[in-house]
């Protein structure tokens, strides 16, 4: 089982974590006809790309913080974590 | 000295003094307390231990470490047991498996008679058409390649799980281990250290030859392991777990391991050091599975740990010093060694001698090439090698005219180790076949990864203990524990590696004869492998599945070094370039008990919940809770709620506290509906969607006063709304809130029915006269003294009164509700009596109603949704939706025939001649009761949007008969309107 580092609590079983999926922007105006095909594919595509992904974790089992994580898809290295607009730990 | 046993030596792991008797195919048997069930059989001379997996030959320890296949037994209820591990206990009745009708007289034996019709992929092309006599075939094949049998009725056993965390973790207890663990925990760092026997020492264990120690001491090895494993169990920062087979390696040095078989140990390690050895290898010839052929190591076990003679008259194949050594040792033990089969032209001299002096006959360049005998091995053929002999890839050929034939009832086979490196590749390390050394050497290996002794191509005791050590200090320091190891012994390791001898020989295949076996486990033979390569199979991923090599239970220990030669031999190309196969977990095979373990899944219990259960509840499972599905009769609790008045334990509600001058700011976001206007002391149901515009949960959200907010989920809901909410909050939403998942911190009732009131009027200070408390609203108070919140909110139609109190205090409201309600004929109601009320008021489920595709607009919603909000979650794509409009709709229906409630997922169906039934499916229902207050059988159902208004009808497939039901208007029930 792989360790995750919460940038909370530090290294922990990534059984305690739950995975959220790759970061996508939300599209501000993803109501106006014109934005369709952008409001699609923020909702249904994604990258799923063989290298550094930046993704949502969610330190369920701890302390309830969501955080963002560079993880290599290939090895499962992970960079760094950061909350959201915080700076990277690694 | 007991008879067939030596003289007591302090090796051994038996005490000669301590008898213990059992059983065996239905005869007793003695052994003592250490033996292993294999030993303890040996001494009695028993020399067929099972039968094989495909041609039922007769088979016997092979390898004694409980690696190998050959001598796995029944032991009591337990199948697939190894003989040579497994200890002797008062009666315990082993049995051999595999056998039919018994181990002296099996049948199935004939099938070596037919081998030439089961080549390799016989099982894939034999047993393929025709398709509907699969079921007969796997019968067939079940009993004729057998492992054991499981029983049903064997009684449970306690298996548990135990997680642990190591500074350092080492695997193997030998000499190249122990040294790493002291060296470690020397400077301070936690050790734990696994092995798999139940002693520390590894080989040193069963051997006699004099070893060095690093301060230039010399001693026998087994006294130097005595030595050692002193020290370590001494040494408080080393924990030594015994019995124990690491059996996978996982991301971050996360170690799977069994410990006695009855226990599933986890531990999670910052640095790991690999010490798990070699496997001996053996040698591919003419019957080289013959009860009497086994493995040098095999019979140093059996000599010097169990006091055992392997065999009369010997015959020792050697290839390296230990081939030497095995014959010196059963010579001194009084064992006729008839000849030295060695394979080399220049053995060590001074073996060599020593050999000589006893009077053995060492044949350099000469080589064992058929075994014979019919149970046991009674006479070999040896003979001259070619000059040419071994071939790069292991081929040896005997020089014609040089045959001779040797008596003997024992063939040792020392030609070489195969580096277990199943672990260490699991741990992200490579290796590359050296081809001077004969073996796979390490070549990379991942941070905090180590590899000491034999596994690393050590072989020198010496040299090993030394690489220990330098490993040990390097982890410690690693650990920030010293300075790790100095230049001085740096060096000493490299320049001893580089000059140690060389144990392994290139040879792996005597040519000749068809059962010349390579796996023991799957009966594989070379020709097996020649034939596979020839149809294709031919890189050893292929080969591996096709000839189902090395995926038997020994996982391919003995037979990887052997498979990749002679795989290259077929493909006629270099070892070195014919790779291995992929290492995976489990290294060791695991029982599934060990795996299974202990359940751990949480059970949550109401507050309420003993009173349920002594009032006779029937519970049944939501989520992690246990709700009372009803009381014994859902019917009549549904009547007398909706005549008088009913309690219902809704404590499993999810639950949330909201506090925050921006909670309507919040509410405005999450659900597809309004809140800004919702007054303090007003309630309101809400409907939450993703923001692909699906209905994800509901639930009614109170407004307490002075930012002050109360929020209620599905029972199943309330982790994901909390987290939904949190990931937004963390994540740009910049409302001033602060949510809380409150839903263990309250419990909840809802006390339904027209005289609901008069019962709460008795113990509340709420006020609850007339329009006091109206429809959807909520006041705080007191219920039955202590502090409660009331809301009136209903799904069931009838006015409906939920207070929710502190957990403690749920069952002290609870039971006075009822007490209050005696008078009033109150009941108590479950699950079940709640689903009827709320389907007969038309309400529906989310997520048994609506699903992942389901939006607001076809769930009737539609005057909820408020896209005219600037934005909320999924209001985007129900913009486009409602633009776009719906396919399908839900519906409330009735069935014509009252007494039909057809099955919840029920098919409605349209004739189409052109489907293979003559029907097309257009919708399905997804709620059914019979309704007792009306007498009727209802439900919701998806229909086509088109043709779904009131008075349509339409036909369900109910157990394959077509019935009609009717499209109704909702509520299917309003008790105000009756």
């Amino acid at each position: 089982m792989m360790q995750l580092e919460c940038p909370n609590c530090g290294p922990r079983n990534v059984s305690e974590f739950r995975f959220r999926g790759e970061y996508v922007e939300r599209p501000h105006d993803g109501a106006d006809p014109a934005r369709r095909r952008a409001w699609a594919e923020y909702l249904y595509f994604r990258d799923n790309r063989a290298g550094v992904q930046k993704e949502w974790w969610y330190h369920q089992a701890g302390c309830g913080r969501w955080f963002l994580a560079e993880r290599h898809t290939k090895s499962h290295a992970v960079e760094n974590t950061r909350y959201w607009g915080g700076e990277a730990t690694s | 000295m007991s008879p067939g046993r030596l003289a007591v030596h302090p090796s051994h792991l038996i005490d000669q003094s301590r008898p213990v008797e059992f059983l065996f195919d239905g005869r007793t048997y003695k052994g003592f307390e250490g033996d292993t069930v294999a030993s303890a059989l040996w001494a009695a001379g028993v020399r067929m231990f099972s039968r094989s997996f495909k041609y039922h030959r007769p088979r016997a320890p092979f390898a004694m470490t409980g690696a190998d296949t050959n001598c796995m037994v029944r032991a009591g209820d337990e199948p697939n047991v190894r003989a040579c591990v497994k200890l002797v206990a008062p009666g315990l009745n082993v049995t051999p498996q595999n056998v039919w009708p018994s181990l002296n007289a099996d049948l199935m034996s004939l099938s070596s008679l037919a081998a030439r019709f089961m080549p390799a992929g016989f099982y894939y092309r034999t047993f393929m058409r025709p398709k509907f006599l699969w079921p007969w075939y796997e019968r067939v094949l079940r009993n004729a390649a057998g492992l054991g049998y499981v029983t049903l009725e064997t009684p449970s056993t306690y298996y548990d799980k135990e997680y642990g965390f190591a500074e350092l973790l080492v695997i193997g207890g030998g000499p190249s281990g122990m040294s790493a663990a002291l060296s470690a925990a020397g400077r301070g760092a936690r050790v734990v250290l696994l092995e798999e026997s139940p002693y520390l020492g590894g080989h040193l264990r069963h051997e006699r030859q004099t070893v060095e120690t690093a301060t230039g001491e010399r001693l026998p090895a087994y006294q130097l392991a005595a030595r050692l494993s002193d020290r370590v169990f001494a040494n408080r920062n080393i924990s030594v777990e015994l019995e124990t087979n690491a059996f996978g390696i996982y991301e971050d040095l996360w170690i799977g391991a069994a410990k006695r078989d009855t226990r599933l140990l986890k531990i999670r390690a910052q640095s790991l050091i690999l010490a798990n050895g070699a496997f001996e290898r053996p040698l591919v010839f003419e019957n080289n599975d013959l009860p009497g052929v086994m493995l040098g190591s095999a019979a140093w076990r059996l000599l010097h740990l169990y006091a055992t003679m392997p065999g009369r008259r010997a015959v020792v194949v050697s290839a390296n010093d230990d081939g030497l050594r095995v014959a010196i040792d059963l010579h001194a033990a009084g064992i006729e060694v008839a000849a030295v089969v060695e394979l080399r032209n220049d053995p060590d001299p001074t073996l060599a001698a020593a050999l000589r002096a006893r009077g053995i006959d060492v044949k350099v360049r000469s080589v064992v090439v058929k075994a014979h005998g019919r149970r046991r091995v009674e006479r070999v053929t040896i003979g001259q090698m070619t000059d040419e002999s071994p071939s790069l890839s292991g081929t040896v050929d005997v020089t014609p005219g040089t045959r001779e034939v040797v008596k003997c009832d024992l063939v040792t086979v020392s030609i070489g180790w195969t580096p277990a490196t199943g672990l260490l590749h699991q741990a992200g390390g490579q290796t590359a076949y050296d081809t001077t050394a004969a073996e796979s050497r390490v070549t990379q290996l991942p941070e905090r990864v180590r590899a000491a002794g034999r596994v690393s191509g050590t072989h020198d005791v010496t040299t090993a203990m030394a690489e220990g050590e330098m490993h040990g200090l390097d982890a410690a320091a690693e650990l920030g524990l010293g300075d790790g190891a100095s230049t001085e012994l740096r060096e000493k390791v490299a320049s001893l590696k580089a000059t140690q001898l060389i144990r392994n020989s290139s040879a792996v295949h005597v040519r000749g004869g068809k059962m010349a076996f390579v796996s023991f486990d799957e009966d594989v033979t070379v020709k097996d492998i020649n034939d596979s390569v020839a149809e294709g199979y031919s890189s050893m991923e292929l080969l591996k599945r096709y000839s189902t090599l090395s995926m038997g239970p020994s996982q391919g220990k003995y037979e990887s070094t052997n498979t990749m030669a002679l795989c290259s031999a077929a493909n006629d190309e270099p070892i070195a370039t014919t790779g291995s196969t992929t290492s995976r977990p489990p290294f060791h095979p695991v029982s599934l008990g060990v795996l299974a373990g202990r359940k751990m899944e949480p059970v949550k219990h109401t507050p309420m919940h003993d009173w349920h259960v002594e009032h006779g509840a029937r519970m049944m499972n939501v989520g992690l809770w246990k709700r009372p599905e009803h009381y014994g009769d859902p019917a009549e609790e549904v009547l007398t709620t909706r005549r008088g008045v009913g309690l219902i334990d809704v404590s499993t509600l999810g639950k949330l506290q909201v506090i925050g001058s921006d909670v309507p700011e919040l509410l405005e976001m999450l659900y597809i509906n309004r809140w800004r206007k919702l007054a303090p002391g007003r309630v309101r149901y809400g409907v939450m969607c993703t923001d692909e515009g699906m209905i994800s949960d509901d639930g009614i959200a109170a407004n307490l006063g002075a930012d002050r907010w109360y929020v209620t989920t599905t029972t199943g809901g309330a982790d994901g709304v909390y987290e939904n909410i949190e990931w937004n909050l963390q994540s740009g939403w910049t409302f001033d809130v602060h949510v809380a998942n409150v839903t263990d911190h309250y419990a909840a009732m809802n006390l339904t029915g027209p005289r609901a009131v008069d019962i709460l009027r008795e113990v509340t200070d709420i006020d609850l006269r007339g329009d006091a408390l109206p429809y959807m609203s909520v006041r705080e108070g007191h219920v039955a003294q202590v502090p409660a919140r009331v809301m009136r909110i209903g799904f069931t139609g009838e006015l409906g009164l939920e207070i929710h109190v502190a957990a403690g205090y749920g069952l002290h409201v609870w039971e006075t509700l009822m007490d209050a309600g005696r008078a009033h004929g109150i009941i108590a109601f479950g699950v079940e009596a709640q689903r009827i009320m709320r389907l007969e008021t038309g309400h529906f489920i989310v997520g048994q109603d609506t699903d992942a595709l389901t939006d607001p607009y076809m769930a009737n919603l539609e005057r909820a949704v408020r896209t005219d909000k600037p934005d909320f979650l999924g209001r985007p794509s129900l913009v486009h939706i409602e633009q776009r409009g719906i396919r399908s709709k839900l519906v409330g229906y009735r069935m014509l025939d009252a007494h039909v409630v057809p099955p919840e997922g029920s098919q409605i169906v349209v004739p189409d001649s052109t489907r293979p039934i003559g029907l097309e499916i257009i919708g399905r229902i997804t709620s059914a009761r019979y309704s007792p207050t009306l007498d009727a059988s209802i439900g919701l159902c998806w229909l086509p949007a088109d043709g779904c208004e009131p008075g349509a009808e339409f036909t369900a497939r109910v157990r394959g008969d077509l019935l009609p039901g009717r499209v109704v208007s909702l509520p299917h029930y309003d008790p105000k309107a009756g």
